[in-house]
């Protein structure tokens, strides 16, 4: 069984008289270690559709399991819990807190578990060296640089284990040297922590580090397939 | 339900000093003005309350309990008294009983001689310093009868709006047209005395050029009689035409004569929490507003919106509680026993325990509910929409 599962998926909202279908009728299969890369033009639905496998939103028709779970008839405090266990959410403009330090906004989510301060520590080191960002632990977002601040927000969003890491194109507001850093640390995820990871973005380079992309439009998928991994294409190298 | 940490709520107040600045300074004064309100009412009630003693039985001309002024008891009143009621305190050979006229005169003082204001002048006998032993002669002396003499209570000067200068022993002030030479100041610490002028008895007669006195104050033993029987000495003698009541009775009565003044100062201090509380709200959904997208991460990462909006209201409550606090050391150094003047002569401010607790507990509620529709009204975005806000 695929560990993400969409079946009919549709998300639907009224919008003044008319009704808009960002997702309509969408069947996919995740399977858990994959890499997806969700491409597609403004408005073909990839955000809405990484938004309801992160159960940050709801879909209006369909199945959605991610784990044998139906999570679209969750609770919304129960999907709250649901996403502190299982969703890792790396955004594009990194939302970290900017009152808290990079050690403080790793730790957040971890609050959110009952663990003793030792193990918190720990879990909160390891993720911000996995991420390369140990030494500035005690700096603010304003005293980081873009790709600095979005090390931060992937060490946040692994720092619980969840099963799967979303990311809305975490490289979008970065310089093309900080983008490939970053895209070459959400491979290491995928193949060495065997981390789901499911990605949007709207360049082809980026989505090359992915094992498969999807492109979608007008809320439906085009063509789905394999692609040349560029970071398979580095290893090989 | 698991809390974002307090750290927080703490750190999110220093985003913006100018708004920290407004919501401390907007609570406290708001604080300030609601302690204000209240030491007002606490003032007032206290200084009425405090005014009259258990033990003390106050005879008035029948048909004149709402106000000692309007009314006559014969002359001969205190000896009948005197002689014929039982448990009354003694000390020395001298009974506890003081005959008093209380008149209203106009009162001009060396700086406004052109500017008359009234004052409560009290005609008393060496007895009233038995009878209302919270009297204390500060300075000076008892007046003399035959002397044109007058002792002033500790809080004259504000009763009158007259500098303290123009009341110092050895001084002089007109009332009613007639010179009468200070010669003595008193306290009555948070009694409506501290406003009066006391003057010899027959010399207020005398100069009001009336025969009666208005009332007669004696002090019981509370072991050997009580005001029942004193109610049963005046039904005894009808033609003495008296009513007697405890102090505490009388004074409570007058407490109620002044109760719209008190809801007045209630109503203008809840409308000023009301300002204060629509400013408040203002300011905390600026403050919020900037924040949609960050809170929708926070959303994103597991936290509930309950846990979010209790982490908002900690960082306005944290506001407001500091404003508080600073209108309680400004109510405490700067209001509290402040002297405030009305028809019955002047009053202090209180500012006590429960005065403070009505300040520290406006500024919680304005806190809370500045925060509340803020915080519920920023988290009604659903998480997609909070994180495309900027």
């Amino acid at each position: 069984m695929a560990l993400i599962e969409c079946r009919s998926l549709t998300k639907a909202y009224k919008r003044g008289s008319g009704t808009i279908t960002p997702l309509h009728e969408l069947d996919l299969d995740v399977e858990s270690g994959d890499f997806l890369a969700l491409m597609g033009p403004s408005g073909s639905g990839k955000t809405t559709l990484l938004n309801l496998i992160a159960g940050i939103d709801r879909p209006t028709g369909g199945e959605l399991c991610i784990d044998g779970a139906d999570i679209a008839t969750l609770s919304r405090s129960r999907l709250a819990d649901w996403r502190s266990e299982n969703i890792g959410y790396i955004f594009q403009l990194y939302n970290l807190v900017p009152v808290l330090t990079a050690y403080e906004n790793v730790e957040l989510p971890l609050l959110l578990h009952r663990m003793p301060g030792r193990e918190r520590h720990e879990r909160v080191r390891t993720a911000l060296r996995l991420v390369g960002i140990a030494d500035r632990h005690d700096h603010y977002p304003r005293q980081l640089s873009g790709g600095q601040e979005q090390r931060v927000a992937i060490a946040r969003a692994i720092v619980t284990d969840p099963r799967i890491i979303v990311a809305d194109e975490p490289t979008g507001d970065l310089d093309a040297e900080s983008a490939t850093a970053i895209m070459q640390l959400l491979t290491r995820l995928n193949r060495e922590l065997n981390k789901t990871l499911i990605m949007v973005t709207h360049d082809a380079k980026c989505a090359g580090y992915a094992r498969r992309a999807l492109h979608l439009e007008k809320g439906r998928l085009v063509e789905p397939g394999r692609i040349g991994s560029e970071a398979e294409q580095e290893a090989a190298a | 339900m698991r809390l974002l940490p307090f750290d927080y709520a703490v750190r999110n107040l220093g985003r913006s000093a100018a708004r920290l600045l407004l919501s401390v300074l907007g609570s406290a004064l708001v604080v300030v003005l609601v302690i204000a309100a209240a030491a007002f009412v606490r003032g007032m009630s206290g200084s009425l309350n405090i005014s009259g003693s258990a033990n003390n039985i106050i005879l008035l001309g029948a048909g004149s309990e709402e106000s000692v002024e309007r009314s006559e008891v014969e002359a001969s009143t205190p000896g009948l008294l005197e002689a014929s009621v039982s448990g009354v305190r003694a000390r020395a050979g001298v009974s506890y009983v003081s005959p008093q006229v209380h008149v209203m005169l106009p009162v001009q003082t060396s700086s406004q001689q052109t500017k008359e204001r009234q004052a409560l002048i009290r005609g008393v006998t060496p007895e009233a310093l038995l009878v209302h032993d919270m009297v204390r002669i500060t300075e000076g002396r008892l007046p003399r009868p035959g002397s044109d003499e007058i002792m002033l209570g500790r809080m004259v000067g504000t009763s009158l709006g007259v500098p303290e200068s123009d009341l110092a022993v050895g001084g002089t002030i007109v009332i009613d047209g007639r010179p009468w030479k200070v010669c003595g100041r008193f306290a009555a610490p948070g009694t409506v005395m501290e406003g009066e002028v006391w003057a010899p008895l027959l010399d207020v007669m005398a100069a009001t050029k009336r025969a009666t006195i208005s009332c007669v104050v004696l002090t019981i033993d509370p072991a050997l009689t009580d005001v029942g029987e004193i109610e049963v000495f005046t039904k005894m003698r009808p033609d003495l035409e008296l009513v007697a009541m405890t102090e505490l009775a009388y004074y409570g009565r007058l407490a109620g004569f002044f109760g719209p003044i008190k809801v007045v100062a209630w109503v203008t201090a809840a409308l000023i929490a009301l300002g204060g509380l629509f400013g408040g709200l203002n300011t905390m959904y600026a403050a919020f507003a900037s924040r949609v997208r960050e809170l929708g991460a926070l959303q994103s990462l597991g936290f509930r919106r309950a846990a979010i909006v209790v982490s908002l209201v900690q960082e306005s409550l944290l506001a407001t509680t500091v404003g508080g606090l600073l209108a309680c050391a400004v109510a405490v150094l700067f209001l509290d026993g402040l002297a405030v003047r009305f028809s019955m002569g002047a009053f202090g401010l209180v500012v006590d325990a429960p005065v403070v607790g009505v300040g520290l507990c406006a500024g919680l509620g304005l806190g809370l509910f500045g925060a509340l529709p803020p915080a519920v009204r920023c988290l009604r975005l659903s998480i997609p929409e909070a994180l495309k806000s900027f």
